[in-house]
């Protein structure tokens, strides 16, 4: 081979490896305009399908929708209302249209044409003006001003048109034009108010007509559909961003979930199973959160600025610090601004989490700021008073220097100014007295209100069989399925340290012996006084009752039988006072040295020794229902036959050895026992745990995943939420693979969460999060609204909703125990509390909630329903609390306050004759039902006396009631149809007695009247003439 | 070499895929079909079940109402009534037990019959016990000079509450979903009870003086019929039924 040969300009050609290269390089142009296009634009391609989806949706809604439109179109009664409609337009057509003649071919044009000419000389004259205005001599301005007087004089010719075509031709000066121009646009109006009036008539019969249409059209009418299919029509692609400005927050997430806001509901399968096109399942949310003022990303987290990849945009890529909520935990994103509250209505996921927070016990050994409200109350209000006091003080100071520099000055006018500013001075600081006794009162109130979690320990030598306590502790789950005690991971040495210490530490008292009751009493009683609103009773699928308190199917195998005739009969009774200032249990001996019987009750709330308010009532919910003792014997000798038949217990003599009095008590402080239990000399503990206020924004590195951080990252629960799903789920999971010593091991213990429980739980703590967003999102509002928040907490302290519906939607135990199900038994329902603050007087409800037998002497009965089985408990609420409470119901019902009673006019002879014939008809059956004092007609009444009618309810809530029950409380015993409406009166329904002929006023009013000033006499004389008519 | 190809090859594929990319699923409709109209029986071939519920053991005793302390209800009644709880007829059946075919019905839309009457009379319910169909017009009427109330509580259905005067308007009333049953009660006069039983077609009939009941104009096919009481609870028997067939179903309740 020569070297020519080789030469690679003669012998190689590159135009391959060219043409390949320019080949590449094309597609590269391509692949990059692509890109550029669609490739990091993927939400062009949402757009343009949900375009082609959509349309397809719509045009198949369309027909449906024309169906039913035509049908409603068709019906007598549309027909009736249209041609009614079309009659009136018809009758007033013609003046109608001589009036349109006169405003669109003569008035309309002859201004037009006169104005053109009228203007030009306007500005003309504006123009000189000005000029005089800013015009420094005076002889100018003289020489303008008779310029402007001279073309004010100038006639102009206008040609006018005519209403026949013809013109006609006018000569006028500048105020000519502007008098004749003012008297036609005076016309113009006249006229067209004329014709307002003339077609209102019709007018107001096409709206009812139209009314009458989308009356009946469920979701949107064809007209709606057909505009929405318009606006496709013109649909661009483009990003679809909500700016708002103020916080600077961007959110692009509609450029492709589009269909979020859509007037018509759009449903995954409306759009091929594509779900990112689905409108926003909650309306209403929406509502109150407009999306124009609030964004999405706010509540939902994501990165709302991101449209490159889903991921992306969801922030699930990697450091981005908050990612969208999943699905389980989308109220998280509520929390983080409904921070102050126990109850935020339509978030029942987070309001679940709450409670298992509040109500297991989480918050005994963690802090999470509002939580505690009592305890954070009673330190602020301490905070306060030394405030106040400081505050005063120096207020006293300032008043000692005033008086003192008057009293040296030489001049009187200011020895006057400085002992009035010492007088105001006083005056103020004696404002500051009525303060401080205010904080005062709470702070004694507070002491009342802490609540435990568990049970008062103190009290277990006197309340449990010995041999329990170790197999309880061991594990409480196993003995009582769901139970609230968590189980701590305890090996028998400490178990047994744990209950020694419980029982030397506990009070030892004397219990009065009780004779046994009657179980099966004590069963009916138990199932119908309302005990099952909190306790459930009976075990897996024949578990019945409410989850708030203890299930009792074994209390016969821990309880002293005597010990829960008093908890019973009263379970705020404790064994001794606790005073908080000396820190100890008060004894008899105490009360002895001052010659005071040992008595610490409601009445009774100061120490002997030292006057300090004590701790005079366990720490525990559960209300007094206020049973005879006999009927508490009957409860418990019943609660006593519930036990296994098999349970046996191991001698558990070691607990009196004193040897493990010391190491028990460290391990009760060590596992923080004292942050839900009442336990001796641990009175004043700390929480042990971590503060989870702000726990959802901790950064993650700080989450301690321990060895199982990878395995985390591998499986993609290297997140927030992740880590707190483990951890719920079991709280060792984190000691796993760890070698550590036994005290060094993570404490929490085993809550046995149920999958849903831990999602509700994740949500809250996801939710806990230190926000972005601004000050203005947080709810925290000034006006009534707050007094709901604060009612809800006490609401829920207290399991009202066990009973009552509190909010509509709400379901109660009683709604599910069988009994309750019964035709008969339906009625022995609690009643309703939706619209309490519209149907109650403040003031009464006030007395009521302090006193629910309405009664100091009359004790074993319900102040307003004595026909029920169930009653209404003594919860012994704080003067506080009880004003929380009617602040909330007044809230809630949008009542304004201070409440002041509607007057009413007072009934003449006549109409107290007419309303008493009423009442005792045979066609008012007011008396069958209502209770009269007659015990024999009462055993069977099913509503409350109208004797407490005036003080208890409100006249206006009184008429709606009677009027239509049903609207208010749907399934009540309270029959609809009563009434009648007659033109803008209601007249009743039935027969009415002669007395009634030619009484032009509203019945049902008449009868509100009456009622609000009912006697005992008059119910008497009712209850006569009733019996006396009803014999005739 | 090789790599560049691969990368040409990998750029292609890449290019392809993105204009592969967005096929979409066909959208299901998934609208139910509208019901069709209702037809009439086919009588031609329409097959009875006819039988008896018989009683065994002895007939509890029945509480006396007391009326006494509402004199206009117990005017009406010469001698005291007895609950209408447990009613056995002389030749040991039971009276009072809604009897229907509880499953094997065909799926489709039945003609209902004329309104059902549901009287008030001396405050005791006549029939004690009714069977209509789901949307079946009940004219509640109120014979007596006082006042009533119509309480139906129903767990399916909506639950309502009505007044009604004394000798007042009949009430046109009906109930949209299939129930078994539902109690009425009138919450003036506490003893009063009926039960409606609400069933999706006529196959359905409540025994009366003689203890029987008949199931006319049934299509053939197999069947589960169920006895209810309101005292003693249900049964179920099954029947097969050919064309015009006649075909007997006993239920028996014990005391």
């Amino acid at each position: 081979m020569s070297d020519l040969d080789k030469d690679p300009v003669v012998h190689s050609s590159l135009s391959r490896p060219l043409f390949i290269a320019s080949m590449a390089l094309l597609v590269c142009l391509g692949w990059a305009l692509y890109d550029e296009v669609y490739g990091i634009r993927p939400w062009k391609r949402y757009e343009a399908q949900f375009v082609r989806l959509y349309r397809r949706f719509l045009h198949s809604a369309r027909p449906g929708e024309l169906a039913l439109e035509k049908q409603i179109r068709s019906s007598p009664e549309y027909q009736k209302l249209d041609r009614e409609m079309q009659a009136a337009e018809k009758a007033v057509a013609a003046q109608a249209g001589s009036i349109d003649r006169e405003v669109n071919q003569m008035l309309v044009p002859q201004i037009m044409a006169l104005n053109e000419p009228f203007q030009e000389v306007r500005s003309h004259i504006g123009a000189l003006t000005y000029e005089i205005e800013t015009s420094h001599s005076q002889s100018h301005k003289e020489s303008l001003r008779r310029e402007i007087e001279e073309i004010k004089k100038e006639v102009k010719t206008v040609k006018l048109p005519m209403p026949d075509g013809s013109t006609k031709t006018v000569q006028h000066d500048f105020g000519a034009m502007d008098r004749q121009l003012q008297d036609w646009k005076n016309r113009k109006a006249e006229l067209l108010q004329q014709r307002v009036e003339l077609m209102k008539p019709a007018t107001q019969l096409r709206a009812q007509r139209d009314k009458y249409l989308s009356d009946r059209i469920p979701d949107v009418s064809a007209e709606t559909i057909a505009g929405l299919e318009r606006k496709l029509d013109t649909f661009d692609i483009s990003i679809r961003q909500i700016h708002i400005k103020d916080v600077d927050l961007v959110d692009r997430c509609e450029s492709c979930h589009l269909g979020t806001r859509e007037p018509v509901t759009i449903t995954k399968a409306a759009m091929g199973g594509r779900e990112v096109f689905v409108s926003h399942p909650e309306k209403e949310l929406l509502k109150v959160h407009d999306p124009e003022r609030f964004g999405c990303t706010p509540c939902h987290g994501g990165n709302g600025v991101a449209l490159t990849s889903v991921e992306k945009a969801h922030g699930y890529n990697e450091h981005w610090l908050w990612p969208m909520h999943a699905r389980e935990n989308f109220e998280a994103g509520c929390q983080q601004c409904h921070n102050k509250e126990i109850v935020t209505e339509m978030a029942p996921t987070l309001d679940a989490g709450r409670e298992i927070f509040r109500l297991r016990g989480c918050i005994g050994c963690h802090r999470y700021e509002g939580f505690d409200p009592d305890n954070d109350e009673l330190a602020d209000v301490n905070q306060q008073i030394r405030m106040l006091e400081q505050q005063k003080a120096e207020m006293l100071r300032e008043v000692g220097f005033s008086v003192q520099k008057g009293d040296r000055t030489r001049d009187n006018a200011e020895a006057q100014r400085l002992y009035q500013h010492a007088n105001d001075l006083r005056v103020r600081a004696s404002g500051l007295d009525a303060k401080m006794e205010q904080f005062d009162m709470r702070s004694r109130e507070l002491v009342r209100e802490i609540k435990k979690v568990g049970p008062d320990l103190k009290e277990a030598r006197v309340k449990l069989r010995k041999e329990w306590i170790p197999v309880w502790l061991k594990d409480p789950h196993q003995w009582r399925e769901g139970t609230k005690m968590p189980t701590f991971r305890l090996d028998d040495e400490e178990i047994h340290a744990i209950a020694a210490f419980i029982w030397q530490s506990g009070l030892e008292g004397d219990l009065p012996k009780n004779p046994p009751g009657d179980a099966e009493k004590g069963k009916e009683a138990f199932e119908t006084r309302g005990c099952m609103a909190c306790h459930s009773m009976g075990e897996g699928a024949q578990k019945l009752g409410g989850t708030f308190a203890a299930n009792l199917t074994r209390e016969g195998e821990k309880a002293n039988y005597d010990y829960l005739v008093r908890w019973i009969h009263n379970p705020r009774q404790r064994t001794a006072p606790f005073c908080p200032l000396e820190k100890r249990d008060l004894t008899a001996a105490d009360y002895q040295r001052h010659n005071l019987p040992f008595v610490f009750d409601q009445d009774h709330t100061k120490c002997p020794n030292d006057g300090h308010e004590i701790e005079w009532m366990q720490p525990t919910p559960m209300p007094s229902l206020r049973l005879t003792i006999e009927e508490a014997r009957d409860i418990a000798t019943y609660l006593m036959t519930r036990k296994h038949a098999n349970a046996s217990y191991a001698n558990a003599d070691y607990m009196d050895d004193p040897k493990l009095k010391a190491r028990g008590e460290y391990l009760v402080r060590f596992y923080g026992c004292a942050g839900c239990h009442e336990i001796k000399g641990l009175e004043e503990e700390q929480r042990i745990g971590t503060e989870l206020t702000k726990e959802g924004s901790k950064p993650i590195e700080r989450l301690d995943f321990a060895l199982l951080g990878h395995e985390a990252e591998r499986e993609g629960w290297y997140t927030h939420k992740g880590f707190f799903e483990h951890k719920l789920k079991n709280p060792a999971i984190y000691d796993q693979g760890k070698e550590k010593a036994k005290q060094d091991r993570l404490k929490m213990p085993n809550f046995n969460l149920s999958k849903a429980e831990i999602d509700q739980v994740t949500t809250l703590l996801l939710g806990s999060v230190d926000s972005t967003v601004p000050a203005r999102y947080y709810y925290n509002p000034g006006d009534a609204r707050q007094d709901i928040i604060q009612g809800w907490w006490v609401i829920r302290k207290y399991n009202c909703m066990g009973c009552h519906p509190v909010h509509v939607g709400q379901t109660t135990v009683f709604m599910t125990l069988p009994r309750y199900q019964d035709p008969d038994w339906k009625d022995q329902r609690p009643p309703t509390l939706i619209g309490e603050g519209a149907r109650v007087n403040p003031e009464w409800l006030e007395r009521f909630l302090a006193n629910p037998a309405l009664s100091d002497t009359d004790t074993n009965r319900d102040g307003v329903r004595q026909y029920l089985k169930a009653r209404m408990p003594t919860f012994y609420f704080s003067d506080g609390e009880i004003r929380k409470l009617v602040r909330f119901f007044e809230a809630m019902s949008s009542q304004a306050e201070p409440y002041i009673a509607q007057k009413l006019d007072p009934l003449t002879d006549q109409e107290r004759t007419m309303a008493r014939q009423l009442f005792t008809s045979e066609g008012a059956p007011c008396l069958k039902c209502h209770i009269t004092g007659d015990p024999k007609h009462d055993a069977r009444a099913t509503a409350p006396s109208f004797l407490v009618a005036k003080d208890r309810l409100k006249p206006g809530w009184t008429r709606r009631w009677m009027l239509d029950p049903a609207m208010m409380a749907p399934g009540t015993a309270m029959p609809s149809g009563l009434f009648r409406q007659e033109g803008d009166r209601y007249v009743f329904a039935g027969p009415t007695p002669a007395s009634f002929q030619g009484y032009p006023k509203d019945h049902a009013q008449l009868l509100v009247r009456y009622m609000f000033q009912f006697t005992p006499d008059e119910l008497n004389r009712l209850r006569a003439s009733a019996g006396s008519s009803a014999g005739r | 070499m090789k790599r560049f190809w691969i990368a040409c090859g990998a750029l292609s594929v890449l290019l392809l895929a993105g204009c592969g990319g967005g096929k979409e699923e066909s959208a299901k409709k998934e609208e139910a079909a509208p019901a069709p109209a209702a037809a009439p029986i086919d009588e031609a071939n329409a097959a009875t079940v006819t039988g008896k519920v018989s009683f065994e053991g002895t007939a509890p005793k029945m509480a006396t109402i007391d009326m006494s302390a509402n004199p206009a209800c117990a005017r009406e009644h010469s001698t005291a009534q007895k609950s209408e709880e447990v009613v056995v007829n002389g030749n040991g059946t039971l009276r009072y037990v809604f009897v229907w075919v509880k499953q094997g019905v065909p799926d489709r839309q039945w003609p209902a019959g004329a309104p059902v009457e549901l009287d008030q009379k001396g405050c005791m319910y006549a029939p004690h016990v009714i069977g209509v169909m789901t949307g079946q017009n009940i004219e509640i009427k109120n014979n007596d000079p006082t006042n009533h109330n119509i309480h139906p509580l129903p767990r399916i259905n909506q639950e309502w509450n009505q007044s009604q005067p004394p000798k007042g308007e009949a009430l046109i009333k009906s109930f949209p979903r299939e129930e078994v049953m539902i109690p009425v009660k009138c919450n003036v006069h506490p003893w009063m009870r009926s039960y409606i039983g609400v069933v999706s077609h006529p196959f359905f009939a409540v025994t009366g003086e003689d203890g029987t009941f008949t199931i006319k104009g049934l299509p053939p096919g197999n069947y589960t019929i169920e006895a209810w009481h309101e005292k003693y609870g249900t049964q179920d028997l099954p029947v097969t039924v050919a064309p015009k067939e006649s075909k007997t179903v006993d239920f028996s309740f014990k005391g």
